[in-house]
C-alpha cells in the first residue's frame, strides 16, 4: 500500500514511503522528522499546521502527502538562512510575540508569504493574512506589531 | 509515538488514491466504483468529513491531475465561465470578477480562511452541497447554470436545481461538475452578499443573503434575493422579489420585502442558532443588503 514519493522541503529532496491516507503534516513530522510544524485541530480551522506550498500558506493537515510531490514546501525550519534568523523571527522575539510558541511557526509562515508578495502591508492586510492562524496566548497584538515592524523596515 | 496514539488528533481512514489524467478516466472510475468512490478537488471539505468518519470512500479519485479544469473566461456576450477546479483565492483576486461580479468576490472572501481559500475550489463548494455554501446564494441570484459531464454525456442545469438537500446534489453516478456559467448582468445592476457571523473567519454561515438589484432611476427593474443556511438547500425568495420588482424604492417597501424574505426561510435550530433567530436575521440582512445596493431616488 505504501508508495515512494519525493518531497522537496526547504530546498532539500526527501524520499519517503507513505500510504495515500497520510497527510502532509503527518509525513513532515513523522517521516521527515521536522517537528516545527504542529498539528492541533486536524481539520483546517486553526492554522497550526501551516506550511507554504509553492509560496502559498495552506493547512498541511488537509493536504495528502502524495499530492505534495512536485511542489516547493517550506516549513518554519526553512526560514532561518545560514544560521541567521529570518527578520520575522527576530521581530517576533524582539516584540514579545511568542508565549507558548505553538502558533508561532504557522504565524511566521503566513506572514512570510504576505511580505514576499506585498512588502509593505497595512495593519488590516496583516490581520487578514493571519486570520487563519489561531493564538490562544497572546491576543494577536504583539504578533501584528512584529509583522508590522518588519513591514516598516525595522 | 504514532499520531493515532494521541487521543485528540484525527487521522484519515484507508483508501486507494487514483490520479485521473482525463475527465473520461475520472467518469469511468466513478461509474465503475459507484458509491465506493469519491472525487477530491481541494479536499478541504472531503478530508474533514473523512477524518470525522462521516464518509469513508474506498477509492479517492483526484481531479487535480486533470488539466484544463481550472480557468476563468469572460466575454461580453457569454458572460463568465469558471472551471470547477478554480480555487476560491483565484476567484477573490481576478480583476474581471472584481469588476463585473463583485458579489462573487464578497462570497468567496468570506469562506474559511486564506489557507482554505488557497486550495478550496468553487466546484467543491457547490458539490459538497452544504445548505450554508457561501458561493451558492450569489450564484443562484446571478442566474448561474452548471455544466455536468458524464462518460458520454453532457448536460447543463440551473444551479438552483443542483441542490437536492443537505449534502445532496444532482450529480448522477459517473458525473462530474465541470463548469459554472454566469450570464452578464444587465447595466445598472448592483449586488451584495451578507453573511452572519460577520467578519468571523472559518465559521460557516448561520444565515447568508444575496441581493441583486437592477435599477433604472427610481424604478426597480429586476430583483433577485437568494438565501443560504436557512433551508435544506439554498433558495430564492421569489415572493419577496416579486414584491419589489417594478416598484419605486421606499423605506416601507424595503421592510415588507425583508419580511417576505424571512417568511421564505425554513431554518432549523441547531448548535449555531435557533430557527427564530435565523428567520429574524434573514429579515435584518435582507434589509441591510437592499439598502446597500438600492440607490435612493
Amino acid at each position: 500500500m505504501k508508495q515512494v514519493i519525493q518531497l522537496r522541503v526547504n530546498g532539500e529532496l526527501y524520499e519517503v514511503r507513505v500510504q495515500p491516507w497520510k497527510t502532509l503534516v503527518e509525513v513532515i513530522r513523522e517521516d521527515i522528522g521536522l517537528t516545527g510544524t504542529k498539528e492541533a485541530c486536524s481539520t483546517g480551522e486553526c492554522g497550526a499546521c501551516t506550511v507554504l506550498l509553492d509560496g502559498k500558506p495552506v493547512n498541511s493537515c488537509l493536504v495528502l502527502a502524495v499530492e505534495a510531490e512536485d511542489k516547493e514546501i517550506m516549513t518554519v525550519e526553512g526560514m532561518a538562512q545560514g544560521g541567521k534568523l529570518h527578520p520575522l523571527q527576530e521581530a517576533f522575539v524582539r516584540h514579545g510575540a511568542i508565549q507558548c510558541g505553538f502558533c508561532t511557526p504557522g504565524m511566521l509562515l503566513s506572514a512570510k508569504a504576505l511580505l514576499d508578495e506585498n512588502p509593505r502591508p497595512t495593519e488590516a492586510e496583516i490581520a487578514e493574512t493571519i486570520s487563519g492562524n489561531l493564538c490562544r496566548c497572546t491576543g494577536y497584538v504583539k504578533i501584528t506589531e512584529a509583522i508590522l515592524a518588519v513591514a516598516q523596515g525595522e | 509515538m504514532a499520531i493515532a496514539d494521541l487521543g485528540y488528533l484525527l487521522t484519515l481512514p484507508r483508501f486507494d488514491h487514483l490520479e485521473a489524467k482525463t475527465l473520461e478516466e475520472a467518469c469511468s472510475l466513478l461509474s465503475q466504483y459507484k458509491e465506493k468512490a469519491r472525487v477530491i478537488a481541494g479536499g478541504t471539505d472531503l478530508l474533514v468529513l473523512m477524518k470525522r468518519r462521516e464518509i469513508s470512500p474506498q477509492y479517492m479519485i483526484n481531479l487535480k491531475t486533470i488539466p484544463n479544469l481550472d480557468y476563468i473566461r469572460y466575454t461580453d456576450r457569454e458572460g463568465l465561465r469558471i472551471g470547477a477546479l478554480t480555487t476560491l483565492h483565484e476567484i477573490e483576486c481576478l480583476p474581471i470578477i472584481g469588476e463585473r461580479f463583485p458579489i462573487l468576490v464578497a462570497a468567496a472572501h468570506q469562506i474559511g480562511s486564506p489557507h482554505i481559500r488557497n486550495v478550496a475550489t468553487i466546484g467543491g463548494n457547490l458539490c459538497n452541497a452544504a445548505p450554508s455554501a457561501d458561493t451558492a446564494p450569489p450564484l443562484i441570484a446571478l442566474g448561474a447554470r452548471v455544466e455536468i459531464k458524464g462518460l458520454n454525456t453532457e448536460r447543463t442545469i440551473s444551479l438552483e436545481d443542483f441542490f437536492l438537500g443537505p449534502g445532496e446534489n444532482a450529480l448522477r453516478t459517473g458525473e462530474i461538475l465541470t463548469e459554472i456559467q454566469i450570464p452578464n448582468p444587465p447595466p445598472n445592476t448592483q449586488g451584495t452578499y451578507l453573511k452572519l457571523p460577520a467578519r468571523t473567519v472559518i465559521d460557516i454561515a448561520v444565515v447568508g443573503v444575496a441581493v441583486i438589484i437592477t435599477q433604472h432611476f427610481k424604478d426597480i427593474v429586476d430583483a433577485r434575493i437568494a438565501l443560504g443556511a436557512v433551508a435544506p438547500t439554498p433558495l430564492r425568495a421569489r415572493k419577496a422579489e416579486d414584491m419589489i420588482k417594478g416598484k419605486v424604492v421606499e423605506q416601507q417597501l424595503i421592510e415588507e420585502v425583508s419580511q417576505a424574505a424571512a417568511e421564505a426561510a425554513e431554518p432549523i435550530s441547531d448548535i449555531r442558532a435557533s430557527a427564530d433567530y435565523r428567520k429574524e436575521m434573514v429579515k435584518v440582512l435582507t434589509s441591510r443588503a437592499l439598502k446597500q445596493v438600492i440607490t435612493p431616488g
